[in-house]
Formats: structure tokens, C-alpha cells, sequence
């Protein structure tokens, strides 16, 4: 070593950054290494090392997997889930482009106010207003059906934006030449517009993907038949339906994350470009 | 010429409207229905008797002593809940931001508890520091320390909120102060390590006035999203115990869902509303991110 007090400081500040890294892991690991074990074991290893490890035979780790997909639908939360998020997701990209579109490559009477007032609605807090939502979705005669988790949480005054931005920056050369020859304005959308803007589908897509997944008030209000809570809502449902076991309540927490992994894994650098965004606790 | 462009041009509506109508229909019109429910009495299972009241719903609200206490819990959280997760995570993306061995394990691992839902967080840590078997008392107990009610104590439920809401958006915020950070160009750093300044000299007068926009971003979007916090005291507290967590968003959604209180739940809707509206419009300012810029 050519300087061992270097050397030292960065064994030291290694260890220490380590620590901190477990403090941020402990509970992941705590959660899926409960699920792996039958639920006897969880209570017996609560105070030493063995509580952050699966249980010694492989046999046992599909244990509390079994038998929750043997007491509850699972199969069937997964599936809302999917379907709600991608029903999100889908329905966000359409819509929230199509106006980007619309406020980017018209000009037309009005088109300032109406912009300004979709700006102006960012500051509403939708949190406040739930209860009221909650009426307009129970006039719609939507409630307990698909439509009323996904409906609202499409259109985004922000994704507007965004597309608006990404639309902007396309040379108002290329939709003329298309015009000249005769292409009609939605062509120019769906076969100009959209493939030139994959970066932004692809942002929008992964954020409200990830929204929607998480949501968990809105489902449990606007939906009153559990066969059709999305996953958030059947955890604290599982979670509160005698007997709760701990492992097979671990075990739905790691389901309902494997998810949100794949997302964070492929679609990581479009989140960032939304960053700072979304917020913090609800992205 | 001029025919053929305002034709096209008309057409623009065709391409807001589902945005619009959607808007309206979810956002628009409930801001406007919570300002109108505010002035009646509605009770949401005798909507016939719906009266017009004035502003009555709104002197009981002063007079609500569990309206108070939610104001004084969230003013608690965000007090807390702003320095302990603004500084770990600026903490975090100085660790980051240095080469050291196993770098990408330590970002993997920081970043983590952002995976996870806020609806498992809470499940998770409702067993993490269940006062009987959780994981925490076990581990205190085995180091000698005493067990700690937490969750059953109204004196600590709300730091044991306040400490694992921190734990799970921490890592967020450091990806946005890492950005922050690998932005500042590195010959600034060697142009004052050449004129001597010591490490902290170069991280007081170069690393922070230049991530102070960065900070400022975050540190006003953390106070607003505080401020909206809900689905940790339902899940883990419901909002106990003795009312020590319950926030005003989530007794807006109890008076109004659970116990159908519509009109008051509304002008509780409208002051909160207008509140949260106030402080966003101070953080425009603050960070200067004009209305045309992002949220």
C-alpha cells in the first residue's frame, strides 16, 4: 500500500456506508426472507441473524406462496392490477399526446386561455378533493366497475405538457410536406408525431404505469366487490382477514413489488427524466 | 388559403376534448362542487334534504378541536419528516457521488425503499414495529434497550411515521441531488484544492451555493407532498392513537366517505384545498418555476 492511512479511511468509511446500506435494505430483506419461512420460524428467529434468512430447506420456501394462493384469488388481484395500470397507462399516452398535440401544431381562438387554464389546474390538489370525485363518479354510475379507477386518472395537466414540449421541438417542415402530400391531420399525428415521440411515451407511460399500480385510496373507495380490488387494496384486505399469517402477509408484499422491480430495471432512465416531478412518497 | 388553415386549425378541438372532458369531469368540476357542497348541509345518504347553510359548516370547522389536531399532527410530520429526509438524502448522493468500491450496491440499496408502495411500506412496518413481536423491540431487547410502545403510544406514533416515510423517499431524492451534484464541473473543485481549500472549504463554498437550486426544488416539493399525507396513518394507525396521527386529508376522507358528512367534509376540502394551493404558489416563487414551467 503507498499510503496505508488512506487505505485505512476508505476501510473505515466503506464499513460505515455499508451499515447505512443495511439500514435501507433491512426491511426488503426481513420481508421476503419472512415470506420464504414457514410462520413458526419467523417468531422463533425474531431476535437474531436468521430473521433476514430464508428458511434452511428450499423445501419450505413456497410454503405461505401455497397456501395464500389457496385462500385468496391472487391469480385475480394480479390481473385487476394489470388491467387497471395498463388501462391507465394506455388511456394516458392516447389522451394526454393527442392534446399536446392539439395545443402544439394548431393555432386557434382561445388556444392561450384554455392552455393557461390546464396549467392552472396543477396547483389543484386532487388529494383535497376525493369526496367530491367520488360523487361525480357515483352520478356517472361507474362505481364498482373498471371504468371508475381508470377514468381519472388519465388525463394529466403535466403529461400535456410534457408531450407539448416534445412536440414543439419536431420542425413544422416535416408536417407541411406531409400536408402537401395530403396527408390529413391525424396521419400526421399517429405516423409523424408519435414514433418521433417515443421518449415521451415512454416517460409518461412508465410514470403512470407506476402511479397507478400504487394507488390505493381511489380503488378502495370506487370499488365495494373485493373480487375487484387491484393488489394495493387486497393487502391490507389479506391483512386484515382472520387468520392473518405473518409469512403468507410477506408473501403478498413480495408479490405485489416484483412489479414495481421489472419497471424500476427497464424503464429506469425515462424516470429519471421525470424527476423531481412525481414528488416523493407518491410517485 | 387562409379557409383551408382555419379549417385545419379547427380541428385542434377534436384533439383536446377527451383530455378536457376527462379534466372537467375529475378535476374541474370537483374543485368547483366542494366549494357549492361547503355552503349546504349534504349528508350523502339524505340528499334530499340538502339545504343551503351559509357559512356554518365553516364556524363549526374553527370550533372542531379534532380539525386542530390534525393541523397541529401535519404541521409535526412536516416539520420532522423535511430535515431528516432532505439531509439523508443529500447525505446519501455525497456518498454516491464518490468513487469507492461496491458503489452501485450502495446506490441499489439507498434507492430500494423508492420500489415499494406506500401501501406495503406501511403493512411492512406496521409488523417492523408491532410493540409485542416486531422485528425493532426484539432487536432492542437483544441489545439491552427497553421495548418501545410506538405505534400504541400517541407520544411516538407519529415520529415512527414521520421515520419510515423518511426511509422510503429518501432515495428519491438523492437520484435528484446526484443529478444536482454531476453537474458541478470538476475543475472547479481542483482549481480550489490547488489554492488550498480544505474538503469541507470546497463542500461550503462550491458544492452547496451551486446545488442550492437543486435543494430548493426539493426541499419545497417535499414540504407540499407532506402536506397531503394519508395512506400511512390509515394503514398503520388510523389516524390513533387518541387522534395523535390523523392528518387533515385523511379526516377530510373519513368526515366524507366513512362518515358521509359531505357538506362539512368540503369546506374542510375548501380551506385545506386553498392552503396547499397558497403554498404552492410560494414555492413557484421560491424556486422560480414560472406556470409555463413544470409542476
Amino acid at each position: 500500500m503507498r499510503n496505508p492511512r488512506k487505505f485505512a479511511y476508505t476501510i473505515i468509511t466503506t464499513i460505515l456506508i455499508t451499515l447505512i446500506a443495511l439500514l435501507f435494505l433491512f426491511p426488503l430483506v426481513w420481508m421476503i426472507a419472512s415470506s420464504l419461512k414457514p410462520e413458526a420460524q419467523i417468531y422463533n428467529n425474531m431476535d437474531n441473524i436468521k430473521a433476514f434468512l430464508p428458511s434452511f430447506h428450499i423445501n419450505q420456501w413456497g410454503t405461505a406462496y401455497q397456501s395464500l394462493l389457496a385462500r385468496f384469488n391472487i391469480l385475480g388481484f394480479i390481473i385487476n392490477s394489470l388491467i387497471y395500470a395498463f388501462g391507465v397507462t394506455a388511456g394516458s399516452i392516447i389522451v394526454n399526446s393527442l392534446a399536446g398535440y392539439g395545443f402544439s401544431k394548431f393555432t386557434f381562438k382561445g388556444q392561450k386561455f384554455v392552455f393557461g387554464l390546464l396549467i392552472a389546474t396543477l396547483v389543484i390538489p386532487g388529494e383535497t378533493i376525493i369526496i367530491q370525485k367520488f360523487q361525480i363518479v357515483k352520478l356517472l354510475g361507474i362505481i364498482n366497475t373498471p371504468w371508475a379507477v381508470i377514468f381519472p386518472s388519465i388525463a394529466a395537466p403535466f403529461y400535456i405538457y410534457m408531450f407539448k414540449n416534445f412536440f414543439d421541438a419536431i420542425s413544422s417542415d416535416v408536417i407541411e410536406s406531409a400536408e402537401m402530400e395530403g396527408a390529413g391531420t391525424f396521419t400526421i399525428y399517429w405516423k409523424i408525431m408519435m414514433p418521433m415521440a417515443k421518449p415521451a411515451m415512454a416517460t409518461v407511460g412508465t410514470l403512470s404505469f407506476i402511479g397507478s399500480w400504487n394507488d390505493y385510496i381511489w380503488p378502495l373507495m370506487v370499488l365495494t366487490d373485493s373480487n375487484k380490488f387491484p393488489l394495493q387494496v387486497a393487502i391490507t384486505n389479506i391483512n386484515s382477514t382472520a387468520p392473518v399469517y405473518m409469512n403468507q402477509v410477506m408473501a403478498i408484499l413480495t408479490i405485489s413489488t416484483i412489479p414495481l422491480i421489472i419497471v424500476y430495471l427497464f424503464f429506469q432512465r425515462y424516470l429519471v427524466q421525470g424527476l423531481g416531478v412525481a414528488g416523493n412518497g407518491d410517485k | 388559403m387562409n379557409n383551408i388553415l382555419a379549417k385545419r386549425n379547427n380541428q385542434a378541438w377534436w384533439y383536446i376534448f377527451p383530455a378536457l372532458l376527462l379534466l372537467a369531469l375529475f378535476l374541474f368540476i370537483p374543485a368547483l362542487l366542494s366549494i357549492y357542497y361547503s355552503l349546504t348541509n349534504y349528508y350523502m345518504l339524505a340528499p334530499q334534504d340538502r339545504q343551503f347553510i351559509g357559512l356554518l359548516n365553516y364556524i363549526n370547522l374553527l370550533k372542531d378541536p379534532v380539525f386542530w389536531t390534525s393541523v397541529k399532527n401535519i404541521g409535526q410530520f412536516v416539520l420532522f419528516v423535511m430535515p431528516i429526509q432532505v439531509g439523508t438524502a443529500l447525505g446519501l448522493a455525497l456518498i454516491v457521488n464518490r468513487k469507492r468500491p461496491w458503489n452501485t450496491f450502495f446506490k441499489v440499496s439507498f434507492f430500494a425503499p423508492v420500489v415499494v408502495s406506500l401501501a406495503v411500506t406501511s403493512v411492512l412496518w406496521l409488523y417492523i414495529l408491532n410493540p409485542d413481536q416486531g422485528l425493532l423491540n426484539n432487536l432492542l431487547v437483544k441489545l439491552g434497550l427497553h421495548a418501545q410502545p410506538l405505534l400504541t403510544s400517541p407520544k411516538q406514533a407519529m415520529f415512527a411515521i414521520i421515520g419510515l416515510s423518511a426511509w422510503q423517499g429518501a432515495g428519491y431524492q438523492m437520484l435528484i441531488f446526484l443529478a444536482g451534484l454531476q453537474n458541478i464541473p470538476t475543475e472547479l473543485y481542483e482549481a480550489a484544492r490547488i489554492d488550498g481549500a480544505s474538503k469541507w472549504e470546497r463542500f461550503l463554498h462550491i458544492t452547496l451555493p451551486l446545488l442550492k437550486p437543486t435543494s430548493l426544488m426539493i426541499l419545497t416539493t417535499t414540504f407540499i407532498d407532506a402536506f397531503k399525507l394519508i395512506i400511512q396513518p390509515m394503514v398503520m394507525t388510523q389516524g390513533g392513537p387518541l387522534n395523535s396521527t390523523i392528518t387533515p386529508v385523511y379526516y377530510i376522507y373519513r368526515t366524507g366517505f366513512t362518515d358521509r358528512q359531505l357538506g362539512y367534509a368540503s369546506a374542510m376540502s375548501v380551506i385545506y384545498g386553498f392552503a396547499i394551493i397558497l403554498f404552492t404558489l410560494i414555492q413557484r416563487k421560491i424556486t422560480g418555476a414560472g406556470g409555463d414551467q413544470n409542476a
